[in-house]
C-alpha cells in the first residue's frame, strides 16, 4: 500500500473514531443517569414517611406538600430513570431528569445559602451524612452530562 | 414538542403508583403535621405524666448547652459511647423516657429512641415537635 493511501486510511479512521467515542460516552452517561435515578427513587419509595421528613428539613414547603412530594417524586424518578435506561420516551425522560436535577440543585444551593445543616436526602436513608456540598457538585456534573445528551438527541 | 408530550405522559403515569403508595404503603407519611407517628407523644401528654419522666436531648452538645428542657440529659448518636453510660447512671426503670430533637423535621429523636429500645430500655417515647414544641408551650 502506498504512503498516500495509508494516510487516507489513517485520516479516515480518525474521522470515525471521535464520533464513536462520543456515542459510547453518551450511552455511558444515559445508563449512569438512568441507573442513579432508579436507585434514588427506589431508596425513597421504600420509606416515603422518612423522605417527607427529609424534604421538610429544607424548610421550603409546608408539611402537606412535603408528604405529597414524598409519595410522588420517588416514582417519577424511577419511571424517568427506567425509561432513560430503556431508551423509551427518551426525550421526555431526558427533559424530566434534567428538570429534576435542576430543582434538586436549586434546593441544595438554597439550603447551603441559608446555612442549614442537613443531609441531601437524595437517596432516602440509604446514604446519610452526605451534607449538601458534594451532592450539589455531583448534580452540577450530572447536569453537564445531561447537556451532552441533549446535544446528541437534537 | 415531542419531549413535552412524553414528559406529560410520564408525569401522569407516575400518579398511579404514587396514589397506591399514598393509600396503602405501610411507611406512608402522615398527612397532617399533628398526626402522631408510632412512638410519638404530644407535649401535653408528657406534662400530664408529671415527674416520672426522664427527658433525653438528642441534639448536639452545642445546642444542648445553649438551652434544653430542665433536667434533660444529653444523649446523641455522635457521642453515644461516651454518653450512654451517663444515661444509665441517671435512668430509673420506673421512669418514662421522652426523647426530643430540634423540631418535627428532625429525626434524631427517633434514631436515639430506636437505639435505646435495642439496648433494652423502655418505655421510650419521642416528643412530637421536639424542642420547638417545648419552647412554644403555653
Amino acid at each position: 500500500m502506498g504512503s498516500l493511501e495509508e494516510q487516507k486510511v489513517i485520516s479516515g479512521s480518525r474521522r470515525t473514531r471521535w464520533p464513536d467515542i462520543f456515542k459510547l460516552g453518551c450511552v455511558l452517561v444515559r445508563v449512569t443517569v438512568g441507573a442513579l435515578f432508579v436507585l434514588a427513587g427506589a431508596t425513597k419509595a421504600y420509606d416515603p414517611g422518612a423522605f417527607a421528613i427529609e424534604i421538610q428539613r429544607y424548610q421550603l414547603v409546608p408539611w402537606v406538600l412535603a408528604a405529597l412530594i414524598s409519595v410522588y417524586l420517588p416514582w417519577l424518578e424511577m419511571l424517568s430513570g427506567a425509561l432513560l435506561l430503556l431508551k423509551r420516551f427518551e426525550r421526555g425522560a431526558l427533559l424530566l431528569t434534567t428538570l429534576l436535577l435542576l430543582i434538586f440543585s436549586l434546593a441544595l444551593a438554597s439550603a447551603m445559602f441559608r446555612g442549614l445543616s442537613i443531609d441531601c436526602g437524595c437517596f432516602g436513608k440509604a446514604f446519610t451524612a452526605t451534607g449538601t456540598t458534594i451532592p450539589l457538585l455531583r448534580n452540577l456534573l450530572l447536569l453537564v452530562f445531561m447537556g451532552i445528551l441533549w446535544i446528541k438527541s437534537r | 414538542m415531542r419531549a413535552l408530550r412524553q414528559a406529560l405522559l410520564i408525569l401522569l403515569a407516575a400518579l398511579i403508583p404514587a396514589g397506591l403508595t399514598a393509600a396503602f404503603h405501610p411507611r406512608r407519611p402522615a398527612w397532617s403535621e399533628d398526626t402522631l407517628l408510632p412512638g410519638e407523644v404530644k407535649l401535653q401528654t408528657v406534662l400530664a405524666w408529671g415527674s416520672d419522666v426522664l427527658w433525653i436531648d438528642a441534639r448536639s452538645l452545642k445546642e444542648y448547652e445553649a438551652e434544653h428542657v430542665p433536667g434533660a440529659i444529653l444523649l446523641n448518636l455522635e457521642d453515644w459511647e461516651q454518653l450512654f453510660p451517663r444515661f444509665l447512671d441517671r435512668w430509673r426503670p420506673e421512669e418514662k423516657i421522652v426523647v426530643y430533637c430540634s423540631s418535627t423535621s428532625c429525626e434524631l429523636s427517633h434514631e436515639v429512641a430506636e437505639r435505646l429500645k435495642t439496648n433494652g430500655i423502655s418505655p421510650v417515647y419521642v416528643l412530637k415537635g421536639g424542642w420547638e414544641a417545648w419552647k412554644n408551650r403555653k
